[in-house]
């Protein structure tokens, strides 16, 4: 087969894979080519508008296992095909050297046994970093099931090594990924979290889920990770919304991938990693789901609206972080301002706060943005609803997206 | 008359300039570089000054360095008024101190951090869209056309990462390029470099066109989203990226 349909093929079937982020890591090398940039650097933008970073792909898509919803499952008549480890550092350095990439992502179907498809990974990584020196980033996934001295010896030469999740829940796992086992995924996850340092993949771990193929509600995904992101110290989770490549009994059929309840997601994780909430401030057994409406920030705020408004120049930067529409960012130049003069509404622009959704929960100075008498929850939810939407309808107007 | 006071450009005479300007108590109308052509009610006036490196380190001492980097990153952008807000931006800094980069509510201050922020982005943006390609001799070659003279910092950059190979970055606008002989890197106008005609392999081709098949085949298509997709990657900067060759 000729390089180029490998490629094809063996993109092809990584992509569902959403991480593709190269941060964390500052690796240098002395004598060979590349290094990390610790923000890490996207190189391009795919036609989904997701960052392409990595050379994003696996070492083959053949496969001993059936998961449902995967393109690569035994029982698809698909096209397979396997690089050899050559290959694959031939075309990691051609695009390195030309700047196209950051580094290599590597995953794999599961070929004869879990411990030979790592193997076969560890061969091609050692080639990359001892023989063409190799200074990159390198995210490789983990085979669960595979024995703890090749997780070993992988993860000494990466930056990155995860293991998805894929479901939120081990009834979920049963239905859809019959040959997985979730206590498999769990001790990666904690050998790596045992393990990591300087040396031991340094940029963290991660891992997947799914949305929207099982019946899990939002409250069950976002436990999820809340408990993953307490046990196993992980520095992402990321959310994939379910796109049906299979015909299958057990699987929904959907007309669209829910790419919105996937956002709501990545705001709510955010929220809990770096805005200090806990899950049961943004969900309970009585409001499982996100609103699709407003973003959970927002949508706590209104329920809580007798904690606002608050007063830029006294509130606590914990308090700040829970304005909608102040991001950490913001919240410290917001700190570091009001050491030195009075913030009025014109200084949060020019210091950079976006208005939008904040002026109706603050005051600046004890004035709010216009009659006091407005700040009620109704009258704000409703200006808020109907300014996205109209900022929604603007774009597509713009632009005619969405055509297809 | 309006004063317009001029320094040959280079960022040590103008921050001297600066400093001459406010030690002698003298409001410029404008600053500007030597090439600058005057309207009718202006006058250019141009000291005959040494640049001293104390000016510089007087600014990171006294300032702090991340004000000196905002104020060098001003310096690289394009805005129209970048010297007179460098001027104001120091002449404040002298009452403020290291304080000055939390002084936002002052006009110099907000113009000075949102430009270098912009300069600074884009310098990061640049890492990742540049693209060289191999010609003769194994040099790596690409061309860019920021916005902002970023020449330098994207060398630094790649000075780097391409450690062990010999490359040139040209800035086409701008008419320079950056060499680098796997020790240091130069920059060198265009009327100094002469790049000698070069061919374009076949391995080079079939290594761009394993890319362009990369790029085609990660895209997700039932989640394809132009919008996103521009907010990420203005089109200005497709140009040089030759995954995106089919589509310009």
């Amino acid at each position: 087969m000729e390089l180029k349909e490998k490629l094809k093929i063996l993109a092809d079937s990584a992509k569902y894979d959403a991480s593709c982020s190269s941060s964390g890591s500052n690796r240098t090398s002395k004598n060979g080519l590349g290094n990390t940039a610790i923000a890490g650097i996207c190189h391009s933008f795919a036609t989904d508008g997701r960052c392409i970073s990595l050379l994003k792909i696996l070492m083959t898509n053949c496969c001993i296992f059936d998961c449902k919803y995967c393109l690569n499952r035994k029982s698809n008549n698909i096209k397979r095909a396997i690089f050899t480890p050559e290959e694959i550092c031939e075309i990691t350095i051609n695009f390195y050297r030309r700047n196209y990439i950051e580094g290599l992502f590597l995953s794999s179907g599961i070929i004869k046994s879990p411990d030979y498809t790592m193997e076969l990974m560890i061969k091609t990584i050692t080639l990359l970093r001892n023989k063409y020196h190799f200074g990159g980033y390198i995210h490789a996934k983990a085979i669960p099931g595979a024995s703890e001295i090749l997780l070993k010896k992988l993860g000494s030469s990466v930056d990155r090594l995860s293991a998805n999740i894929e479901l939120p829940t081990e009834n979920g796992l049963k239905l859809l990924a019959p040959n997985k086992d979730s206590n498999k995924v769990d001790k990666i996850m904690s050998y790596v979290k045992e393990n990591q340092n300087r040396k031991f993949v340094p940029a963290g771990q991660s891992t997947q889920m799914i949305v929207g193929a099982t019946k899990e509600s939002d409250l069950e995904i976002i436990s999820k990770s809340s408990s993953m992101y307490d046990n196993y110290k992980l520095k992402r989770v990321f959310y994939s919304a379910y796109i049906p490549v299979n015909k299958d009994n057990l699987l929904p059929t959907l007309e669209k991938p829910p790419l919105v309840r996937e956002n709501r997601l990545y705001q709510a994780d955010w929220l809990l990693r770096y805005y200090n909430f806990k899950v049961n401030d943004l969900l309970n057994e009585n409001n499982p789901n996100f609103n699709i409406l407003v973003d959970p920030k927002t949508d706590w705020a209104l329920r809580n609206i007798e904690f606002f408004p608050k007063e830029i120049n006294k509130c606590s930067y914990y308090d700040l972080l829970k304005i909608p529409g102040i991001g950490v960012k913001s919240a410290k130049r917001i700190l570091q301002a009001r050491r030195n003069f009075t913030i009025t509404f014109n200084d949060l622009k020019k210091l950079g706060v976006v208005l939008k959704r904040a002026k109706y929960f603050i005051t600046c100075n004890g004035k709010y943005f216009m009659n006091s008498s407005y700040f009620k929850k109704d009258f704000i939810e409703a200006n808020i609803v109907l300014e996205d939407k109209s900022i929604e309808n603007n774009k597509i107007e713009q632009l005619g997206l969405f055509n297809e | 008359m309006n004063n317009v006071y001029l320094y040959n450009d280079s960022f040590n005479e103008l921050i001297s300039l600066i400093f001459y300007l406010l030690k002698n108590n003298i409001k410029p109308s404008n600053i500007k570089d030597v090439s600058y052509n005057p309207n009718l009610f202006e006058e250019c006036i141009f000291f005959c000054l040494k640049s001293k490196e104390e000016d510089i380190n007087n600014i990171i001492e006294q300032f702090g360095y991340y004000a000196f980097r905002c104020v060098y990153y001003v310096y690289l952008s394009t805005n129209e008024f970048k010297e007179l807000i460098i001027y104001y931006f120091i002449l404040n800094a002298i009452k403020y101190r290291k304080k000055i980069t939390y002084m936002r509510n002052l006009k110099c201050v907000h113009e000075t951090l949102r430009i270098a922020e912009y300069v600074s982005h884009e310098t990061h943006k640049m890492k990742g869209f540049t693209r060289f390609k191999e010609i003769n001799n194994n040099i790596l070659y690409a061309e860019i056309e920021p916005v902002n003279n970023i020449l330098e910092l994207v060398s630094k950059h790649f000075e780097k990462r391409l450690k062990n190979e010999y490359w040139i970055i040209k800035d086409v606008q701008r008419k320079l390029f950056s060499v680098y002989d796997k020790k240091n890197f130069y920059i060198i106008p265009e009327e100094n470099f002469k790049l000698e005609d070069f061919t374009i392999s076949n391995e080079e081709k079939e290594i761009k066109e394993m890319w362009q098949l990369f790029y085609k085949t990660i895209g997700i298509k039932e989640r394809k989203n132009d919008r996103c997709r521009m907010n990420f990657m203005p089109k200005r900067y497709w140009k040089y990226l030759i995954e995106m060759e089919d589509e310009l």
